[in-house]
């Protein structure tokens, strides 16, 4: 537990002066952007696109749509850079106009994707007739979800954001957000135990 | 697989969260990163660079322009309303006396008795 504690401690030292540093490149980057400069304004894409994406991700049902949305989000940012304050962390205040453009996207596209299969990644499972399956199923089940149950779950079990940073996210509560992780996980579960219970 | 659910901290499902991973897993072709970077900054150019980008000159100088007719005119508003004021001013106390009182008040070159009679009678 002491050896817990202390690693942290150690990590925390090695990692603060890092990430101030990283902090201070991307207040300046966000200053320059704000006068005008497209070059700044590209390098905050490349260190941001990534997670942005990944935010967008857990929103839309495709992969198509969120890059749809993570333009669309860099498109407001850029419009909106005047009224962003560089002392704030700018990855947050992006994370919150991706979450809107990607629930855009979804709302304007619910009714044309309703019978689409969400595109997957291929990244090759451990059995792939299984696996297969239980991907199909799981895909199902995420269907099946609720925008937001479906948002929260990915963006708290797959990119590991706290239940108050996806509350601020998707401008709910936290105990919302902690609500519908239950559910969303309590709702999967119960649509992949069947598949589970049939197997030899 | 087994029928047992396995549960892990926090009462996440470790399989299954182990495979919305993959499911979500974000590509990691660089090159797909390049494009849309790209594609995000081809847009933030296209919006910097509008219809109204070749007349911006020309709307530059339209607003100095513009600026100054709009000093002018108040500059000429502010002159026209100091003379009227002024000539406002002027009528109140300048009123012109009618010719029966300048008559009746004029007593240069008459004797004295007259011309006290005339301004004690005067209207």
């Amino acid at each position: 537990m002491a050896t817990t504690a202390y690693a942290r401690y150690r990590r925390f030292v090695h990692t603060a002066p890092a990430e101030q540093e990283r902090q201070q490149h991307e207040r300046g980057l966000v200053v320059q952007a704000q006068g005008g400069s497209r070059e700044a304004f590209a390098a905050l894409v490349r260190l941001h696109q990534t997670r942005a994406f990944a935010v967008a991700r857990a929103i839309t049902l495709t992969r198509e749509d969120a890059e749809d949305a993570v333009q669309d989000a860099f498109l407001h940012a850029y419009r909106a850079l005047d009224r962003f304050r560089p002392d704030q962390p700018f990855g947050a205040w992006l994370n919150r106009i991706v979450a809107n453009a990607a629930l855009d996207i979804g709302r304007r596209r619910k009714v044309r994707d309703a019978d689409q299969l969400p595109e997957t990644v291929a990244t090759p499972f451990r059995d792939p007739a299984v696996d297969a399956e239980l991907r199909a199923r799981l895909e199902e089940g995420l269907r099946k979800l609720t925008e937001r149950q479906r948002s929260v779950i990915v963006l708290h079990d797959v990119q590991g954001y706290t239940h108050g940073e996806i509350g601020a996210m998707l401008s709910i509560p936290e105990g919302t957000a902690r609500s519908d992780l239950h559910h969303a996980r309590a709702a999967l579960r119960r649509m992949l135990v069947d598949m589970r219970s049939a197997e030899p | 697989m087994t029928n047992q659910l396995r549960i892990g901290p926090e009462g996440r499902d470790d399989e299954v969260t182990r495979a919305l991973r993959e499911l979500y897993a974000a590509p990691d072709d660089p090159a797909y990163w390049e494009r849309l970077e790209a594609r995000i900054m081809a847009n933030v150019v296209a919006e910097g660079e509008g219809w109204w980008q070749p007349y911006q000159e020309w709307m530059r100088t339209g607003l100095v322009a513009a600026g100054i007719l709009v000093a002018a005119a108040a500059l000429t508003l502010a002159e026209l309303r100091t003379e009227s004021r002024r000539e406002a001013v002027t009528s109140v106390i300048e009123t012109p006396r009618t010719l029966a009182h300048q008559m009746a008040t004029e007593t240069t070159g008459l004797p004295d008795r007259e011309a006290t009679l005339r301004l004690v009678t005067a209207p």
